[in-house]
């Protein structure tokens, strides 16, 4: 092991490595201070002829392969020069992403178009992996005002459309209704969790299920369902850019979910997926996407009823947050592809299609037009979830911009929820955890 | 690469120059004929060498130490992964890492991740391999089976033991529910987390230290344990005086490659736990932080190169001075 580094190898080994740094800088990021932001006037696709293939990334939101599949079949048939090949880039919204910012980074492999979810999209934008959609909705006719509003209003940023509705979706309320008839409870969704409080003794009691109810598993995306509980007892992750987690209201919601577990006893916390736990029957309800309804019932060996989410002391109504995914087109693409992308785009969201996937999967059709009658004839759940979009809210910036944010918030619910931490202390935690995600990854950002 | 064989060679001839005195620059007829003689030779044997070596040396140089050198410059930036523009900001990144809670989280996790699989594999290892070292009936079959988790898929073994782990209807559940008890959360609560990967992480990997510590005792000679047998030393006094020093070789093989091998586990912490809540190692919190949902590329890259330090200290620290303590006779 001896070494002999005297002055001429050190300076060599300085050198060389002064080189290779120096040369690895020729590659990855410009440091030239270039901003992100797409060029809207390269935004022109007059004159441009469709790309003949194309890839789609999905992770199939609501097991939706087969579905997808079949409106690509459909796809070929009316445009034969445009051939799209199914790409499954991820098995959940994280993975998708993952894999999309990574060829982003290598400058290779971009699809023409990708799923991106609620907490994605953004992060996209801000770094000029997308393109606004506004010239091909023109140039393509799509008719955006056929698109339910409030879910095509989240991809609206700058006054451009960043994205379309797709896999789209809400929390549920999923009660077993066997379990509420053996206990002498009302066929419904319970109206607020206080009316639930009441019921939970008695379903725990009669039910045999070890919970009468579960919250999602922390681990997907507690951040998203625990919106409910928040907005219920008047609080929030954020109120626009404020974090107001550790306000009194916000801690007042958590503190009475961990009561519900460690002092009342008649809750639990899911260890994967709270909509599988409960088609197992280990709970007696629980709160789940509306994407997984299809799954659910096909399932369960129970009677499966669906509610609205149930309201808090402060607020009854308008406590249920949007969620799930949207389609994006990809900035580091020809202008060839782009098109043949938001042509496939614009067939992917037509009634008839948002239809078969609504009917395939259990997520809201994402278009005003589109016929629901034989898709409600035979999953009538689902009339739930579309009449429930009408009391939705948009969900707290906190959550969907903050890069990183949504799984912080799992942290620190996992701490409440099965460590029985003390709620103020993890709240104000994770309100600086949030202010510096704000301040460092997404103030800078932001137009003024 | 040849040049010091020909310059430094001892079988310099009798009338070559005097290679006690500093060789002056020039061509001497002595030196020509030498190099000529070599020429031929060591052409050839540069051509093999070249054939031999260059395809590893491209393929090291391209997939090793091209992104290590790659990594070492993103960790001076600020850059979003995704972005197609950074900002150089120097050693900002490993400020950041130091001054912040990040790293007295992360390598407090490490620590305790590595040493205990370490310990654990090779303690529970080496009296596995006792056990098999034992003339009974049926040590084949056991060893296979000791040794399968091992070349088992880690992503396989992580899913089949988050089922055994569950809290809600797993077997483990399931046998506690049968005597009264609930489960723990072993999947939610964090340091219950660490506790699990560490169960699954040392039961995969004992049957690797268990194979290698048989080898080990299979090899020690057999007329030093009867010369102490027959001078009365028990059982223990032998394995602990006689064949525990002989075994500091394979310990100290096994101390390097479990180490390096626990520093950079990742598969059953990212199947297992994938938010790292609690089981964040540093390789683990490096993948979180830019390919998680934070998308700091420049900051995991940071944290990359002191996992790439902490790995070269150990090994170099391993080699100079717990070598010295091997008995390798």
């Amino acid at each position: 092991m001896r070494t002999n580094l005297d002055r001429r190898h050190f300076l060599g080994l300085a050198g060389l490595g002064a080189g290779a740094a120096a040369l690895a800088a020729c590659g990855g990021p410009s440091t030239a201070g270039t901003a992100d932001a797409v060029d809207p006037a390269t935004i022109d696709f007059s004159g441009v002829k469709p790309a003949a293939s194309i890839d789609f990334w999905t992770n199939h939101p609501g097991k939706s392969q087969d579905v997808e599949k079949a409106i690509i079949d459909k796809f070929h048939a009316k445009f034969p020069d445009i051939k799209v090949n199914l790409v499954t880039a991820g098995a959940n919204y994280e993975e998708i992403a993952q894999k999309f910012q990574t060829s982003q980074a290598a400058k290779t492999g971009l699809p023409g178009l990708v799923v991106l979810s609620d907490v994605w999209w953004f992060r996209y934008f801000s770094n000029g992996s997308i393109i606004p959609l506004d010239g091909l909705v023109k140039q393509l006719d799509i008719k955006i005002d056929d698109f339910q509003k409030s879910l095509v209003d989240d991809y609206k940023y700058d006054n451009k459309q960043w994205a379309l509705p797709y896999g789209r979706s809400t929390p549920l309320f999923y009660y077993n209704k066997d379990h509420f008839k053996a206990a002498g409870l009302p066929d419904r969704a319970p109206a607020t969790w206080q009316e639930f409080a009441e019921w939970a003794p008695k379903l725990k009691a009669s039910s045999g299920a070890q919970y009468a109810y579960i919250y999602p598993a922390l681990a997907g995306y507690a951040g998203w369902t625990l919106q409910n509980n928040l907005w219920g007892w008047g609080g929030s992750w954020s109120r626009d850019w404020d974090i107001t987690c550790d306000s009194k209201e916000s801690v007042a919601a958590l503190q009475w979910a961990q009561d519900s577990i460690y002092k009342d006893g008649w809750a639990g916390v899911s260890s994967k997926e709270a909509a599988d736990d409960f088609a197992a029957g280990l709970t007696s309800s629980t709160i789940s996407s509306t994407g997984s309804l299809l799954g659910v019932l096909k399932a369960a060996k129970f009677n499966v009823g669906v509610g609205f989410l149930p309201g808090g002391p402060q607020v009854t109504s308008g406590v249920c947050p949007t969620g799930g995914a949207g389609l994006g087109i990809p900035s580091g693409i020809s202008k060839e592809e782009q098109l043949a992308a938001a042509t496939f785009l614009k067939f992917m969201t037509e009634p008839e299609n948002t239809a078969a996937f609504s009917a395939a999967t259990g997520y809201m059709p994402t278009r005003l037009s589109a016929d629901m009658s034989t898709v409600l004839a035979t999953t009538p759940q689902i009339k739930i979830a579309m009449d429930q979009l009408a009391a939705t809210k948009v969900q707290d910036n906190a959550r969907v911009f903050l890069p990183g944010a949504d799984q912080e918030m799992a942290k620190s619910a996992a701490k409440i929820l099965t460590q029985q931490g003390d709620v103020q202390a993890t709240m104000t935690e994770l309100k600086k955890t949030l202010e510096g995600i704000y301040t460092k990854d997404v103030k800078p950002k932001l137009k003024a | 690469m040849t040049a010091p064989l020909i310059h430094k060679s001892s079988t310099a001839p009798a009338d070559g120059p005097d290679t006690s005195a500093p060789a002056p620059p020039v061509a001497t007829p002595g030196r020509n004929r030498e190099r000529r003689r070599w020429s031929g030779r060591s052409r050839k044997d540069f051509v093999v060498f070249l054939a031999m070596a260059l395809p590893n040396l491209v393929l090291i140089g391209t997939f090793t130490y091209w992104p290590l050198i790659n990594n070492i410059y993103y960790s001076t930036l600020d850059w979003t992964l995704g972005s197609a523009s950074a900002t150089v900001v120097g050693l900002q990144n490993y400020v950041t890492f130091f001054t912040g809670e990040d790293a007295s989280k992360v390598l407090g996790t490490t620590a305790v991740f590595t040493l205990v699989t370490v310990g654990g594999s090779m303690v529970l290892g080496l009296l596995v391999a006792l056990a098999l070292n034992a003339k009974v009936r049926g040590t084949t079959l056991a060893r296979s089976a000791v040794f399968a988790p091992y070349v088992l898929s880690g992503v396989g073994v992580g899913l089949v033991w988050l089922f055994i782990f569950d809290p809600g209807y797993g077997v483990l559940a399931w046998i506690l529910r049968g005597l009264g008890q609930q489960s723990p959360q072993w999947i939610n609560d964090p340091q219950l987390s660490l506790v699990m990967v560490i169960i699954v992480y040392v039961w995969k990997n004992l049957g690797y230290c268990a194979v290698v510590y048989l080898a080990g005792l299979q090899s020690l000679p057999r007329d030093v344990m009867e010369a102490a047998a027959l001078d009365g030393a028990n059982g223990i006094r032998r394995f602990l005086s006689i064949s525990l020093p002989l075994l500091s070789p394979t310990t100290f093989f096994l101390l390097i490659t479990t180490m390096l091998s626990s520093l950079q586990a990742f598969d059953l912490i990212r199947i297992m736990t994938p938010l790292g809540n609690g089981t964040s190692t540093l390789i683990y919190e490096a993948y979180l932080q830019a390919f998680g949902a934070y998308n700091r590329a420049g900051y995991s890259a940071a944290i990359s190169v002191i996992l790439f330090a902490i790995l070269l200290i150990i090994t170099v620290l391993q080699l100079r001075f717990v070598e010295r303590k091997v008995h390798y006779s």
